[in-house]
């Protein structure tokens, strides 16, 4: 289908056009306790066309999926409606990528069997206890080979694992049981890792079997130690997006602090053209621009965007790219010292989140541990609130760095007066 | 007139139920699911603008389950060469062979399911809708967006931009057995206006939708949305911090919708019984809300865009009430949940896409109306918000905490608006305090079907929630 496709798009009268090729075999284990409830096999190929069509000031795009059982009349058909309906949309000019030349690297078709017995493995090893065990889990892992071609002559492929696995444990007394639910994305199986997250969530679990309501405690440190503070950190990354920028949702300037008047760590964020075992290493993003290693925002000030073509040249970025991978570099202390003094430490939220445009967080409070001279309380409940434009200004990285997949960050980081609402009077 | 049915399913489905004889040699349940949903979708703002003929929900592709020795197995597919089946059927065998060779490997346990039962049901399904998707005229939409994201940003000064979103999809699925064959085809749209407005170098932004099973007829209903979605934005960004506390508050439909969702949706999904994952296994048969608490769950209990004939296992729609004057009646099931479960299935199995597992799932999910007027209801509130915007939630059927993050709330001072709007709302609680704490409930009432529902953090499908103004107590922060 897919020589067919090319071949139709060559005459149809197109002022451009790009097509992704993405094939997915996939291995799905679904286990209830440790018992498997159900397998799971994908082969599937997607094909995703797009036709730019150039008139009065304009270039016009309209994308669609073409489904690989489509007969040739029907292909035909869907590329003559994509380049009616590019017309319909007046946006201003701009070019597609063209071919770069990047060193070329050595692509293998991932083991999927071979990452599946890994994952399996690794679930039957798992230091589980009668007052802390796995409830159920559920395996994904997938080889990708994704092809990207444009009018230009770009011809790019990239190979890849990605895996995913959804784990939720329990702990129990004689009271009551409770549930942690947990989801770690990668490349492939990072055995050892995912060992010791998943025996750290089981902890965390017997902890929450004595937690207390958390207090009003009004503003308060919060530390970060788990995978929320991605969060926070896509907050950053997202404001240097061109798109954002582009689009008046971001105020941030090249050359200009992102925050003024900062008390605390000064920010630097990068985008990585790899990092290990994550599964977004492709060197092409999903434009056929080459990914590279590029400082977005370095010490607390805004140095490169990023982005898509489109608003990248709206924005007078000509190399700019979207990166898989992404670093918040640490900051001046250590891991044990943003731990002093009094502060909630939350391990795990409902739902944590942080508004790209607005800065405003927020999430409920399902396990924390409050720190008050000397003390700790295991906590639940209530809620955190308040907004990163705030928090930008006085917040504390740790020096280590912890890596969730496509993301290295700090492992611990720091926000000064959050607003904590507590769970009773 | 009627939403017609895939050719395209037409065609395959000889060659469908030829593999399911093919496989049936060998297992001792074989179901196909084929689909084949197209549809559209445009959006417009005033710096850039996209036409797809894609929306997250179109797809064509098959599953395949499969029962042998007690466990269910799938093979999703989309390269699908009628004129060979045989050679399909044996590449199914031998990919799910591959699994169960590792899985023996690795000394894994299978717990163990009955077949399914597969008595014999004929449905062919076209459901009713004003235009199709196929049909539409883009040029004239992307027009009529256009002015209304125009209109949008002429009538407030502090606009920057007003995206505005129509998107259709024309949904087309056959579920095949040895002794079934279910077809249905229907239509679903949604429209949404978010202004985006800035003062002081800060941003905010709201939202107003509509949705429907309808065609993009429904998009007409979009600029009477516009003042609301405008004068939102405007009351957003001026608005303060709440102080945090337990407050009255009044729930907008749309937000009693999302605390439908949230508390006694995800709460009574059935394969959370199974894993032992729900506190409402415990609850059945007892007291979880005031008595103006009922809820109903199900495809057939509003026309929504999860209003269909037939779920993705081949179970009829239901209509499921779930809590009745406070007291939680049952849950909803999948079919596989149901057989582990000794009860009946309530037609809310459901997948992402084919490329997906079935899992217990909501459909649209509904409080029932009440009495009382909403000038009553604010006239009875001391001091409280009058809660309006949904912006997102999260569930905890084992815990029963709810999170619901609102957009704005409206104060209430001595039973009248005092014009004073605070911004953002964590609400947090327990459900059954929080389904306790309602007093009032209004006569009227909406349902809202423009987003999508996750279990747990992915496995995205189309749900509807509402229900009436309800008065009760909460936590804000």
């Amino acid at each position: 289908m897919l020589e067919t496709i090319i071949e139709l798009l060559k005459e149809a009268g197109t002022d451009g056009w790009e097509v992704t090729d993405t094939r997915t075999q996939g291995w799905e284990f679904y286990f209830i306790r440790h018992q498997l409830d159900q397998n799971r096999v994908r082969n599937v190929e997607h094909i995703n066309v797009s036709v730019y069509k150039k008139f009065d000031s304009f270039l016009g795009k309209a994308s669609t999926e073409i489904p690989v059982t489509a007969s040739r009349e029907e292909a035909v058909d869907l590329i003559g409606k994509l380049c009616a309906e590019a017309l319909l949309v007046k946006n201003p000019v701009y070019t597609l990528n063209m071919p770069a030349e990047i060193s070329a690297e050595t692509q293998t078709m991932p083991d999927v069997r071979a990452i599946a017995k890994d994952f399996l493995n690794v679930m039957n090893e798992l230091p589980e206890s009668g007052t802390a065990d796995i409830n159920s889990y559920e395996l994904f892992i997938s080889a990708k080979e994704v092809r990207f071609m444009n009018s230009n002559g770009i011809d790019v492929t990239s190979v890849y694992p990605s895996s995913m696995a959804e784990v939720v444990v329990n702990a129990r007394n004689e009271k009551h049981e409770i549930e942690l639910y947990r989801l770690y994305h990668s490349g492939s199986c990072d055995k050892e890792g995912l060992k010791q997250e998943i025996s750290e969530t089981l902890k965390y679990g017997a902890d929450r079997l004595s937690a207390q309501n958390t207090p009003n405690l009004g503003s308060c440190d919060v530390v970060f130690s788990t995978d929320a503070s991605l969060q926070i950190y896509e907050f950053f990354i997202d404001r240097m997006n061109t798109g954002m920028k582009y689009r008046q949702l971001s105020s941030w300037e090249l050359g200009k602090p992102v925050a003024e008047d900062v008390k605390g760590d000064r920010i630097t964020v990068k985008a990585l053209r790899s990092l290990a075992n994550s599964s977004s290493n492709s060197a092409y993003d999903a434009e056929g621009a080459p990914v590279r290693d590029l400082v977005l925002i370095n010490d607390g000030t805004a140095e490169h965007w990023w982005g898509s073509r489109q608003f990248s040249q709206y924005m007078g970025v000509e190399d700019s790219f979207i990166p898989g991978n992404f670093a918040a570099e640490g900051g001046t202390r250590s891991a044990e010292e943003l731990r002093q003094g009094t502060f909630l430490e939350i391990v795990e939220f409902s739902d944590f989140q942080v508004e790209t445009m607005t800065g405003a967080i927020a999430g409920e409070i399902r396990l924390g541990y409050y720190h008050n001279n000397g003390t700790v309380t295991v906590v639940t409940g209530g809620s955190v609130s308040g907004t990163m434009m705030d928090f930008m200004k006085e917040m504390y990285m740790s020096r280590e760095q912890k890596q969730y997949n496509n993301m290295l960050v700090p492992a611990v980081t720091r926000l000064k007066g959050v607003s904590i609402t507590g769970a009773a009077d | 007139m009627k939403a017609a049915f895939s050719d395209y399913l037409n065609t395959i489905a000889p060659a469908v139920k030829e593999l399911i004889e093919l496989l049936g040699n060998h297992y001792d349940y074989v179901s196909v699911l084929s689909t084949d949903s197209v549809g559209f979708s445009a959006m417009i703002s005033q710096r850039a603008k996209s036409v797809s003929n894609s929306t997250m929900f179109t797809e064509r592709g098959n599953v395949v389950r499969v029962q042998k020795n007690g466990l269910y197995s799938e093979y999703a597919f989309n390269e699908f060469d009628t004129g060979n089946v045989r050679a399909l059927a044996e590449e199914i065998r031998v990919a799910l062979n591959a699994q169960l060779d590792l899985l023996a490997e690795t000394g894994a346990e299978i717990y163990a399911t009955d077949v399914l039962p597969d008595e014999p049901a004929q449905v062919f399904a076209e459901m009713e809708t004003g235009t199709m998707p196929e049909d539409t005229d883009l040029q004239k939409l992307v027009e009529e967006l256009s002015a209304i994201s125009d209109e949008a940003v002429h009538s407030c000064e502090i606009a920057v931009d007003c995206m505005v979103r129509g998107q259709s999809t024309h949904v087309s699925k056959m579920f095949l057995t040895k002794n079934r064959d279910m077809r249905q085809s229907y239509v679903y749209s949604e429209g949404m206006i978010a202004p985006i407005v800035m003062k002081n170098g800060k941003n905010e932004m709201s939202y107003a939708s509509v949705s429907g099973r309808r065609g993009p007829e429904l998009f007409a209903g979009l600029r009477d949305k516009l003042a609301e979605a405008v004068k939102a934005a405007e009351e957003v960004i001026d608005a303060e911090p709440i102080v945090p506390g337990e407050y009255e508050i009044i729930t907008s439909p749309e937000v009693s919708g999302l605390i439908a969702h949230e508390a006694f949706g995800h709460g009574v999904e059935m394969d959370m019984f199974v894993k032992n994952r729900a506190l409402g296994k415990e609850y059945i048969g007892r007291r979880v809300g005031s008595d103006l608490v009922t809820m109903h769950e199900g495809a057939l209990c509003v026309e929504e865009v999860a209003s269909y004939a037939f779920d993705d296992e081949g179970t009829p729609a239901g209509d499921t009430v779930e809590i009745k004057n406070g007291i939680l009646q049952t849950g909803v099931c999948d079919a596989l949940s149901a057989l582990r479960l000794g009860t009946k299935p309530t037609g809310n199995g459901k997948r992402q896409s084919f490329e997906n597992k079935v899992y217990t799932r909501m459909t649209n999910t509904v409080f029932d109306s009440g009495t009382d007027t909403l000038e009553d209801m604010i006239a009875s509130v001391k001091y409280g918000y009058l809660l309006e915007g949904m912006k997102s939630g999260m569930e905890d059927p084992k815990h029963w905490g709810i999170q619901c993050i609102v957009e704005r709330g409206l104060e209430i001072r001595d039973g009248k608006l005092t014009g004073k709007v605070v911004a953002p709302i964590v609400m947090t609680g327990y459900v059954p305090d929080l389904l306790g704490s309602i007093t009032m409930a209004s006569t009227d009432r909406e349902v809202f079907g423009s987003g999508a529902c996750g279990k747990g953090h992915k496995e995205w499908v189309k749900v509807s929630d509402g229900g009436p103004y309800l008065k009760a107590k909460a936590r804000l922060g």
